[in-house]
């Protein structure tokens, strides 16, 4: 059994910044900027987890701060276990920062535990990362003496059986304050003041009673398996195998009426080494055709082609989740299909071109006309922001083509604010007829670095032939500018 | 301005609504001014919080004018509301014709408010037509209205239930709302559509649009309708240009509405803010209303800066089409007949009994009084004084004032509260022969100043106190008295200060929490005027970069707005009529709390009557000594019959032996003590007094010591000839020609500068509030210029000046350092006489004072006082007396011991101690469980007192008694309880190891924050010793000069005034050090200042002449670890003074009692971040 501690590299904690200077993570805390991890430098100078922020900063006006990021941890976690995997597969995590594995029968690759636990720690520490470890019967001992640092039980505070802290605090007021303390006494007079909870931590901790942990991986929704007795040489043969697999996995979709939205293939070597492979798509399917085109356009696009080395002597297939998707009619007339190969043919060119490179207009709330819009890629579900309808009885207040950038012109117009009377675009002429305006839109003046900016009158005009375009003058006569510029933004139908 | 038709802006909003408007009243008058408007309309979202301070910066104005000869300004305000309803009903714009309409008004607010929570406001337009009577009303169409229950009109809980329900299930949402007594479609012939129902399964969001777009209109409508029926030609329709491009197209459509329903229509540019420039800051406050960022706000904030009041030139130019439009706005103005100078005033009438007018009443009582206080026969001079001062109370009539402030006292004398009054007219002999106040003016010759301003035509001042633990009792009274409907607390606005203002605009710029944490730690207390620029650079950041200069001018502009409305802490308006005819009356947070929308300024420039009913924890204290002393020695005292003038008791004030006492308590107190040396109740009114920001910034400390030493001649500034020499004798002869006090400093401005008596008032009132800080500058000139041209010396002006200043940021007028003095007074002399009795009253009136409970029971010790530990069998929950078997002859002072009283356990609750009492009157507790049994008490309770080590009495320890507790059944019936308990004594002993006294004084701190066992230094004597560290006794007696180091545990820090010093005092078993330390040396050491608990300091004796003994520190070193030596595992919990600067920040009083947190929920670190 062993526990591993994972510290943060003070490299990691931001760039040009002395890796000997005093560093915390911060983050709120029951309203207020408290620090969540400190590094050695800090906690050398009497900064502690749990301190306010500014009750810190007030001692140590220098002190580095970053946001903490439970989540990077939680990855960062993750990713460690992952890499785990070569000793045991049973690993645990033991959140917010250790790792229990349990080595039963895994250690003699390794030449015993030690030696296991050696290449671990090293491992880990080439990584950057700062490592308490310890070797236990049981994964509670293995627990308290990778947290206390010790190496006898018996010799361990009382705070490792973690008790409640009220607990912890009546022990020690007793002058019971090592785990030997506890073992040297019977154990009725535990169980009748702390309960029997107290007894069995206590033989959890140091009377070698096991319980199992429970191993990391969630399990999927699906998850197929084949097996092969020779390794096979060939990612092609590979993938034939997956196939069968995703046969098999829409088979049984089919029958719950489900569809999958992320699929991961795992190839593994007999080296030891995992390939995943993983695809999404924007709609559930349970179409093999497409899974497996998608796993082959995954393959393509990667960077380094799986090199199958001595073989590969298990595949696995597994859908992580389901999601309702109700058996197919197909329509006589054969257009109602089109959505759902709209959507296929998003997700090809999204899983070939890359995500970010096929998009979609969404509505943005802005005041500032060329920023209402935003593309943004297409296999994404598109935000919730609907597009501004009309008022009833209005006429459409934004033309139906923006150029950009606009598009200087000449125009007669009154002052401060009138309607342009005539103007000339692109060398032509236009009277105005009727216009409507102005509608003044002010500059985002904390995206400036004056504060101020011009702003914006805007016309709808029609022109003798009954054109209408979308003009303003940009800075108001007398408040901004004396001699405003005219643009036109825009036409409309 | 011919040629330019007249205008007046009558929707103006200003930021008393809030988070909406973006100027402050005052601005938005002087900016209605300089655009040339006729007058303007002062109307905010359901309130009329803000009209007040509106109508006097008109009203100052106007007499600044009228003494500079200059000619009066054309110009009309109108205070009125803009009310905002919940039943789509538009906006509608309410100013009153007449006194009448106003009171309408008021009530129609009163209404809205009392059904909604703190704050918020709900009202339908059935509301309002229940309330027209000569109200004036503007139909505003397009605003947003309020959605009930949500932010602005959420419902008050009295009202939830039925009524809410009624309320949302209701399709349009008013309950009130009644069919109008004739249908739409009569009215113009045209049917208005029905919105979309149900038909369409998934309405569109276009069609809901359409919908609400049309219930609007179809609301505009049916409002003009039903108030054109109900109140012919007192409606308009106001008609705005926003610049939202269609501007004129909707003018058109509304006015075509207008004309059909024959309404006149009114321009407007309903405007927020004062110019265009503000249109940042009113960015930044809807940000801070939407709780967004100003990135993320797109058009939920507005499109442009238009919403500012425009110069009637422009008016006219965007309604050129409607020039009538213009001219109402002045029709309306000139129908307007009422003037915030209406609300006359009358002060309630009950405390008169039939027959008597008050007047007579009064002096009836005031004649009882004299034979009262004064005996069969009193002086001459006290009739002299009485008939004086009648004589004024007549002219002015205020007989109703006093018979008031008298009888709130009469009842509370009646139910044994303890109270005392202060204030400007609580020095008059009327007020001591009514019992207000216990000083008496003429054995005292406390004639120094007029108790009443005779020209300043401005009600009386007097602050009550109470026992801050039973003054809720007074104000339920005051209540019950006059009536809710009379009696209302006044507000306080709650203002953005620049922690607050910080916080908020960093996070609507999208600034990290952690950089405007770091901006805000940089500000010391809470009270600084303005963000300084050193701030800034003191925290890293540079000005020059854009986001910090961005915030660093928003955050200039946002402080001082308000932010909410909060009930004042005392101050009752009462009224003889019906209160909210003449305010609207909120309800507040707290249950049976209701207060009105005027702040204490307010009701000032208004002339009406406030009571301050006021808590002070040092009344409490008292009454409790003198309870103690009636049950243990027999001796019945009241705050007027403790003998004054003793000898020993001001020689101990003089030895600076004041720990607990009144006042005279902190650390800066305690060193004047001896410098003082006072010797009369007036030197303490003097000691109060002096150590203040005023008097110290203002350089006039050390003057009135060198003379009070005659150090110094005693010379009184004189003016020049021909003015007489002597003018200011008078002023400054008490004070030997120094001026200390507020009143000295504004009679100096009216005696040397010349001000008028208005002017004075100004500046009275620009010192009361440091919102009005820019004003002072005028002042500074003219009472500087003004004395100097009379011949006095200009440094002398200077520096009164300077103190005036001072008394901005903690104004301490002599009327009310009387009566603090005779506090001071009377808990020295309980201090001195009963020093078992005054610790036992001081720790049961706890939290309050300057410091915690081990400092009080530490100083109870060093008089000689038995302190007995908390037990079982002995102790109650208040901390008590026991009388010791053999009292020595020498007198009362040893003849009683003080235990400890259940309450001192962290978290130990009452009912438990009570529990225990009665439980003990059948007899001794013999064992553990039988308490648990005898007392009911649970497990927690009984663990608590083991931890606090209770069981001696028992013969049970802490170790020894926690361990039994731990398995102490709770909660049986006695019978199994005794089963239980044999099975349970067959345990094998578990040979628990002893618990080291060193681990039994860490305990004691942890538990109770004291020990009685020992001090946590004794136990590292050896230690530091061994270091060459002198104990505190040793630093005491040492010679002037010496270097020394010395370690203490830290009781408190201190950085008065301008924070050149900070002090440290240190504690260990031998006595306490005071360390003082440049602030230069402190910012080398910030870490080990603000991180020690225990403390190594290295420095230099410094020796006054007067004896009092200073460290002067160089180094220091944070030895906190060490404490770790008392016990490996209990924490030595080292709590502060409830006055350390760092961990209490103390806030601005306004002679109010600071809410400061319980010290014993102030856990280990510290949690204050003010100091940097």
């Amino acid at each position: 059994m062993r526990e591993i501690r994972a510290g943060r590299a003070p490299a990691s904690l931001g760039a040009g910044f002395p890796p000997d200077a005093p560093f915390a993570l911060v983050e709120k805390q029951k309203g207020a900027m408290r620090l969540a991890a400190v590094n050695r430098a800090a906690l050398e100078l009497g900064l502690a987890p749990g301190l306010n922020l500014a009750d810190a900063r007030a001692r140590l006006p220098d002190l580095g701060v970053a946001d903490h990021d439970r989540r990077a941890d939680a990855l960062l976690l993750e990713w460690i276990a992952d890499g785990c995997d070569r000793y045991t597969p049973m690993v645990a995590l033991d959140p917010p920062d250790g790792l229990i594995l349990d080595i039963s029968g895994c250690a003699h690759l390794f030449g015993g535990e030690a030696g296991l636990r050696a290449d671990l720690v090293e491992r880990l520490q080439r990584l950057g990362l700062q490592v308490a470890s310890a070797l236990g019967d049981t994964p509670d001992a293995a627990h308290a003496l990778a947290r206390h640092a010790g190496d006898r039980l018996e010799a361990l505070p009382v705070e490792a059986l973690q008790l409640d802290q009220e607990e912890s605090v009546a022990l020690r007021r007793a002058g019971l304050k090592r785990i030997g303390d506890l073992q040297e006494r019977p154990s009725q007079i535990l169980s009748a003041r702390f309960g029997e909870e107290a007894a069995d931590r206590l033989a959890r901790v140091a009377g070698g009673r096991d319980i199992r942990i429970t191993p990391r991986r969630a399990e999927p929704a699906l998850l197929l398996e084949r097996r092969f007795a020779e390794p096979i040489g060939r990612t092609e043969a590979a993938l034939a195998a997956i196939a069968d697999l995703a046969a098999e996995a829409v088979h049984r979709m089919e029958e719950s009426q489900r569809g999958g939205r992320r699929f991961e293939a795992q190839l593994f070597r007999t080296d030891g080494l995992v390939r995943s492979l993983r695809v999404e798509t924007g709609l559930p399917v349970r179409d093999v055709p497409l899974i497996m085109r998608l796993f082959d356009e995954r393959l393509e696009a990667l960077a380094d082609p799986v090199d199958p080395g001595f073989g590969f002597d298990l595949v696995r297939l597994s859908v992580p989740g389901f999601e309702p998707l109700a058996p197919l009619q197909l329509p006589l007339e054969g257009g109602a299909l089109a959505e759902g190969e709209l959507a296929q043919l998003l997700d090809r060119l999204s899983t070939r071109l890359g995500r970010g490179r096929v998009r979609r207009l969404a509505a943005q709330d802005s005041h500032i006309p060329e920023q209402a819009s935003l593309l943004f890629p297409a296999i994404e579900t598109p935000p919730a922001q609907d597009w501004p309808g009309p008022e009833p009885g209005e006429p459409p207040l934004r033309p139906t083509h923006l150029f950009d950038p606009p598009q200087p012109i000449e125009v007669i117009a009154g002052v401060p604010d009138g309607p342009p009377q005539r103007f000339r675009w692109r060398r032509h002429l236009h009277e105005v007829t009727l216009a409507e305006g102005p509608e003044r839109i002010a500059p985002l003046w904390w995206r400036r670095a004056d504060n101020g900016g011009l702003a914006r009158d805007y016309y709808r005009v029609e022109d003798r032939h009954g054109r209408r375009f979308w003009l303003f003058r940009h800075g108001l006569y007398g408040r901004e500018t004396t001699g405003p510029l005219w643009y036109i933004h825009g036409l409309f139908a | 301005m011919s040629g330019t038709p007249a205008f007046a802006e009558m929707v103006a909003a200003t930021n008393y609504s809030f988070l909406r408007g973006a100027s402050p009243a005052e601005e938005m008058v002087a900016a209605a001014v300089a655009a040339g408007h006729a007058g303007i309309g002062i109307a905010d979202r359901n309130t009329v919080a803000g009209v007040v301070r509106a109508w006097s910066a008109l009203r100052d104005a106007r007499a600044r004018l009228a003494g500079e000869g200059l000619p009066d300004i054309d110009f009309r305000l109108a205070t009125g509301t803009r009310l905002v309803f919940v039943d789509g009903t538009p906006d509608i714009v309410a100013y009153p014709g007449s006194r009448h309409g106003w009171g309408r008004l008021t009530r129609l607010l009163t209404i809205g408010n009392r059904r909604a929570v703190k704050g918020d406001c709900i009202l339908c337009l059935d509301d309002l037509l229940g309330h027209l009577d000569d109200l004036l009303l503007i139909v505003m169409p397009g605003g947003e209205g309020l959605r009930l229950g949500e932010e602005g009109a959420r419902l008050h809980p009295k009202w939830q239930g039925p009524m809410a329900a009624s309320f949302f299930q209701s399709p349009t949402p008013s309950p009130w709302r009644k069919p109008g007594p004739m249908s739409l479609a009569t009215i113009d012939g045209v049917r208005v559509e029905e919105p979309p129902s149900g038909a369409s399964s998934k309405p569109s969001r276009a069609a809901a649009d359409m919908g609400s777009g049309l219930r609007r209109g179809d609301d505009c409508r049916r409002a003009l309708v039903l108030l054109k029926e109900a109140a012919p030609d007192r409606v308009w329709l106001g008609l705005a240009m926003p610049y939202a491009g269609r501007d004129r197209r909707w003018i058109a459509k509304l006015a075509r509405l207008a004309a059909g329903l024959d309404v006149p229509i009114l321009a407007t540019n309903d405007a927020l803010y004062a110019s265009h420039e503000q249109r940042r800051l009113h960015d930044v406050v809807s940000c801070i209303r939407l709780g967004i960022r100003l990135d993320e706000a797109g058009t939920r904030i507005a499109a442009n800066a238009e919403r500012h009041l425009k110069p009637v030139a422009e008016m006219a130019r965007l309604f050129a089409d409607y020039p009538e439009a213009l001219a109402e706005s002045i029709r309306l103005l000139e129908r307007i007949d009422f003037d915030l100078e209406q609300l006359s005033y009358e002060y309630p009438h009950e405390p008169v009994p039939d027959g008597w007018t008050p007047q007579a009443w009064l002096e009836k009582l005031v004649a009882d009084g004299i034979g009262w206080r004064y005996g069969a026969a009193p002086a001459q001079a006290v009739f002299d004084l009485v008939e004086t001062e009648l004589k004024l109370v007549r002219k002015a009539r205020y007989a109703y004032y006093f018979l008031t402030v008298h009888d709130v006292v009469r009842f509370a004398r009646e139910q044994g509260i303890l109270c005392q009054g202060r204030g400007s007219a609580a020095n008059s002999v009327i007020c001591y022969v009514l019992g207000i106040t216990s000083v008496d003016p003429v054995a005292n010759k406390l004639l120094f100043s007029r108790f009443i301003s005779e020209d300043r035509n401005e009600p009386p001042d007097i602050d009550v106190d109470f026992e801050h633990e039973r003054r809720e009792e007074v104000m339920q009274y005051i209540y019950r008295r006059y009536g809710r409907h009379r009696a209302g607390i006044a507000a306080t606005v709650i203002h953005y200060r620049p922690r607050s203002a910080v916080r908020e605009v960093a996070k609507v710029l999208g600034l990290s929490e952690d950089v405007a944490a770091r901006l805000t730690s940089t500000i010391w207390g809470s009270y600084a005027s303005k963000m300084e620029e050193r701030r800034f650079h003191e925290t890293g950041f540079d000005p020059g970069n854009v986001e910090i200069g961005r915030l660093n001018m928003l955050v200039g502009e946002l402080l001082t707005f308000p932010r909410h409305l909060s009930q004042h802490v005392g101050g009752f308006v009462l009224t003889e009529d019906r209160l909210d005819e003449t305010v609207p009356i909120h309800n507040a947070a707290m249950d049976d709390r209701t207060f009105i929308e005027w702040d204490k300024d307010d009701i000032d420039a208004l002339g009406l009557m406030k009571v301050d009913v006021l808590a002070l924890g040092m009344l409490t204290c008292i009454r409790k000594a003198f309870a103690l002393i009636a049950t243990h020695i027999g001796r019945q005292y009241t705050l007027a019959n403790i003998p004054p003038d003793q000898p020993d008791v001001y020689d101990m004030l003089c030895l600076g032996d004041s720990i607990g006492v009144f006042q005279v308590e902190s650390r800066a107190q305690i060193n004047m003590l001896p410098r003082l040396r006072p010797r009369e109740l007036y030197d303490l009114v003097i000691q109060v007094a002096i150590v203040r920001p005023g008097p110290i910034q203002g350089g006039m400390v050390h003057p009135y010591l060198r003379r009070r030493s005659r150090k110094e001649a005693v010379v009184i500034p004189s003016p020049a000839p021909p003015h007489d020499p002597g003018e200011l004798v008078d002023v400054l002869g008490k004070t030997l020609g120094v001026p200390l006090f507020q009143e000295q400093a504004m009679k100096l401005a009216i005696v040397a500068a010349n001000f008028t008596d208005s002017e004075a008032n100004q500046l009275r009132r620009a010192m009361a509030t440091f919102r009005n800080v820019g004003t002072m500058p005028r002042f500074e000139s003219k009472m500087i210029e003004g004395m100097a041209a009379r011949g006095y010396p200009r440094d002398f002006a200077e520096r009164c000046f300077e103190q005036i200043k001072g008394f901005g940021s903690y104004g301490f007028p002599e009327s009310h350092a009387q009566s603090f003095a005779l506090l001071v007074y009377v808990s020295s002399y309980i201090k001195c006489r009963y020093p078992a009795v005054f610790a036992c009253a001081l720790l049961n009136s706890q939290p309050m004072g300057f410091y915690a409970p081990a400092q009080i029971v530490r100083d109870a010790r060093e008089h000689g006082v038995e302190v007995r530990a908390i037990d079982v069998n002995h102790s109650e929950w208040d901390n008590g007396l026991e009388a010791l078997p053999h009292p020595s002859p020498s007198g009362e002072r040893d003849k009683l011991a003080l235990r400890i009283g259940f309450r001192q356990i962290d978290s130990f609750r009452e009912a438990w101690a009570k529990a225990i009492v009665v439980a003990r009157a059948a007899g001794r507790f013999g064992a553990i469980e039988e308490i648990a049994r005898r007392a009911a008490l649970p497990r927690r309770a009984i663990r608590l007192l083991a931890d606090a080590d209770a069981f001696r009495s028992i013969g049970l320890d802490r170790r020894g008694a926690l361990w039994e507790a731990r398995r102490t059944p709770v909660g049986e019936l006695p019978l199994f309880a005794a089963a239980r308990a044999r099975e349970l004594g067959e345990e094998p002993d578990a040979m628990l190891p002893a618990m080291p006294l060193s681990e039994h004084v860490a305990a004691d701190y942890q538990l109770t924050r004291l020990s009685l066992k020992g001090h946590p230094m004794q136990f590292l004597r050896d230690v530091f010793r061994r270091e060459g560290v002198l104990s505190c006794r040793e630093v005491a007696e040492g010679r002037n000069g010496r270097k020394v180091k010395v370690a203490g545990v830290v009781l408190v820090r201190q950085r008065p005034g301008e924070g050149k010093a900070i002090f440290i005092t240190l504690e260990d078993e031998t006595g306490i050090t005071n360390v003082l330390l440049w602030a230069r040396i402190f910012e080398v050491q910030r870490r080990e200042v603000m991180a020690s608990r225990l403390m190594v300091v290295e420095g230099e004796i410094q020796k006054s002449e007067e004896g009092v003994v200073h460290l002067m520190g160089v180094r220091v070193h944070d030895r906190t670890a060490e404490l770790g030596r008392l016990s490996e595992d209990h924490r030595t919990e080292i709590e502060l003074s409830r006055s350390d600067a760092f961990q209490h920040p103390q806030l601005p009083r306004d002679h109010e009692p600071r809410g400061s947190r319980h010290p014993r929920n102030v856990r280990v670190l510290p949690k204050s971040r003010d100091f940097h």
